[in-house]
């Protein structure tokens, strides 16, 4: 079923070349990209797929189609297809649908369904041809439990202030709107390996904001950000109730010419409270923490390099002995440029730890402490 | 040593000056557009999506070749990034829907048409390519 579907969405995606390039009307516009990535783990099974014994078993897509209605009013929407082993599958998503009202350089307001901008990379983490990585550092952006908090239902107000010629300009989003767990990633995963099966997924509310300053130095913008979230769902024997979870982050980036570096640490708190049918609410918490630091750089215009170190730890009584409560991630990455639509690349991770990325049910004889892991793929955009 | 010293440094000096001195490229804007001048960090932060205002609060629109020689004599003057990278750049931000990709123009001419008569238009050409009905911005 899902190689007919990807079939359907290749041919889908080569009659919208044809389309977007014989258009003559430039403010409708509509863009793709493909991916399908080769993955082959040592020791243990990772993201869902069946990685051990090698797995083809991640492919994405996405259509994009936009239209300038006016100078100041755009509006779009974003379908995306992923296929990550056990998760994404044959479901097709709208990533974003917005309407985009910029009033001028300061002020503008999108509302709909809206990306989250949170930290480096939150709203673009889906666009695999916009990095050099194949993996963003998992600890932060885990790419098994991504969609649900890739956007809310509601509406944003954004905009970017000059705060002087010396001082550079600070950019803002500030959001607000609802939000569901999505129904076939690893949060799932997550909820069914400590045993809860929802009737309905829970969801709730996700205020939050971003800041972001662009430094006078060309290049370098430093920022944080807020998101937060409860949530509220049905158990097939009970409740689930999640208190507002904080998530604030805060990140700097450099970008010239041929080379960039990025960092950015996170916090997680989040609690629950479980009722099931006839028991008393049993509460518990966790607090999370993660960072990353990054660099890459054009060795040719069509050659990139780069690596990066990723650590991830529970807070707060974790035993860090234990394997399952870190994660610590090596990782050197490469991409070849072949045109302005094809591409490729490879990576390679060294993984200590277990502490996000591994699951139950296709690792039944217990996890490893560490795993070596290999990554190619290849993309097309247009 | 001394001497192979001195050529080299001085072949590389007279290269990057040969480079600066070859620079055909001109950053051409509507009639509209209040502004005379621009630094090279705005032209960027314009053409990279980072911004659509000039100093002077004109707001402008870019335009964009799809290639040929005053596109690649862009990029490296201006964008300092290949065009796979460039348009990778700008795609991250049409796929998080901040905004639209620019409006590209087959050719030169094309695109000296489209700014001549498109208030706030932004773009750039050849010295060399004709265009009388446009403004030439002094990029400092």
């Amino acid at each position: 079923m899902s190689r007919v579907l990807i079939g359907a969405m290749a041919v889908t995606l080569a009659t919208m070349t044809a389309f977007a390039q014989g258009t003559g009307d430039q403010n409708l516009q509509i863009h793709g990209f493909a991916t399908q990535a080769l993955v082959y783990s040592s020791n243990n099974n990772y993201l869902g797929m069946d990685t051990s014994s090698g797995s083809t078993a991640w492919t994405e897509a996405a259509i994009n189609v936009n239209d300038q209605v006016t100078s100041k009013l755009r509006a779009g929407v974003q379908l995306h297809y992923t296929r990550l082993g056990a998760f994404g599958g044959d479901n097709i998503s709208v990533d974003w649908a917005q309407g985009d009202f910029k009033l001028n350089r300061w002020i503008g307001l999108r509302a709909g369904k809206v990306k989250i901008r949170w930290g480096l990379y939150n709203d673009t983490q889906d666009y695999d041809p916009g990095y050099l990585w194949s993996l963003l550092p998992e600890s932060i952006y885990g790419i098994d439990v991504r969609s649900t908090n890739l956007s809310q239902l509601g509406a944003e107000v954004y905009g970017k202030v000059p705060i002087g010629q010396k001082l550079g300009k600070l950019g803002y989003s500030l959001y607000y709107g609802d939000y569901f767990y999505a129904s076939d990633d690893g949060s799932v995963a997550n909820f069914s390996e400590q045993g809860l099966t929802f009737v309905n997924l829970p969801g709730g509310k996700t205020p939050g904001f971003d800041l972001r300053w662009e430094t006078p130095v060309r290049g370098l913008k430093v920022g944080g950000s807020l998101m937060t979230y409860d949530a509220k769902g049905n158990l097939t024997n009970g409740t689930y109730v999640q208190p507002l979870a904080y998530w604030p982050t805060y990140y700097a980036q450099y970008e010239g010419n041929k080379f960039f570096a990025s960092g950015q640490f996170m916090k997680l708190v989040q609690y629950q409270t479980v009722t099931l049918t006839g028991t008393a609410p049993s509460a518990s918490g966790s607090e999370s923490q993660a960072w990353f630091a990054m660099g890459g750089y054009h060795l040719t215009e069509k050659l990139q390099a780069g690596a990066y170190y990723t650590r991830f730890w529970e807070g707060a009584g974790a035993n860090l002995s234990d394997p399952a409560t870190y994660f610590h991630d090596w990782v050197a990455s490469s991409r070849f440029d072949i045109n302005s639509n094809f591409y490729a690349k490879l990576e390679g991770h060294y993984i200590d730890g277990n502490g996000t990325g591994y699951y139950g049910f296709n690792n039944p004889n217990g996890l490893k402490p560490k795993t070596g892991l290999l990554v190619g793929k290849v993309g097309f955009t247009f | 040593m001394k001497k192979s010293l001195s050529i080299f440094l001085i072949s590389t000096a007279a290269s990057a000056f040969a480079v600066h001195a070859q620079a055909q490229v001109v950053v051409i804007a509507n009639n509209n557009v209040r502004d005379t001048s621009a630094s090279k960090a705005d032209i960027r932060d314009v053409f990279m999506g980072a911004s659509s205002n000039l100093k002077s609060g004109s707001r402008v629109l870019p335009i964009l070749l799809k290639g040929g020689p005053a596109h690649v004599e862009f990029l490296v003057l201006f964008i300092g990034r290949s065009d796979a990278g460039f348009q990778s750049s700008w795609k991250s931000q049409v796929f998080s829907g901040q905004c639209s990709m620019p409006r590209t123009a087959d050719s030169e001419k094309a695109m000296v048409e489209y700014v001549e008569t498109t208030p706030g238009a932004i773009g750039y050409v050849l010295k060399t390519t004709p265009h009388d009905g446009v403004k030439t911005l002094t990029v400092q």
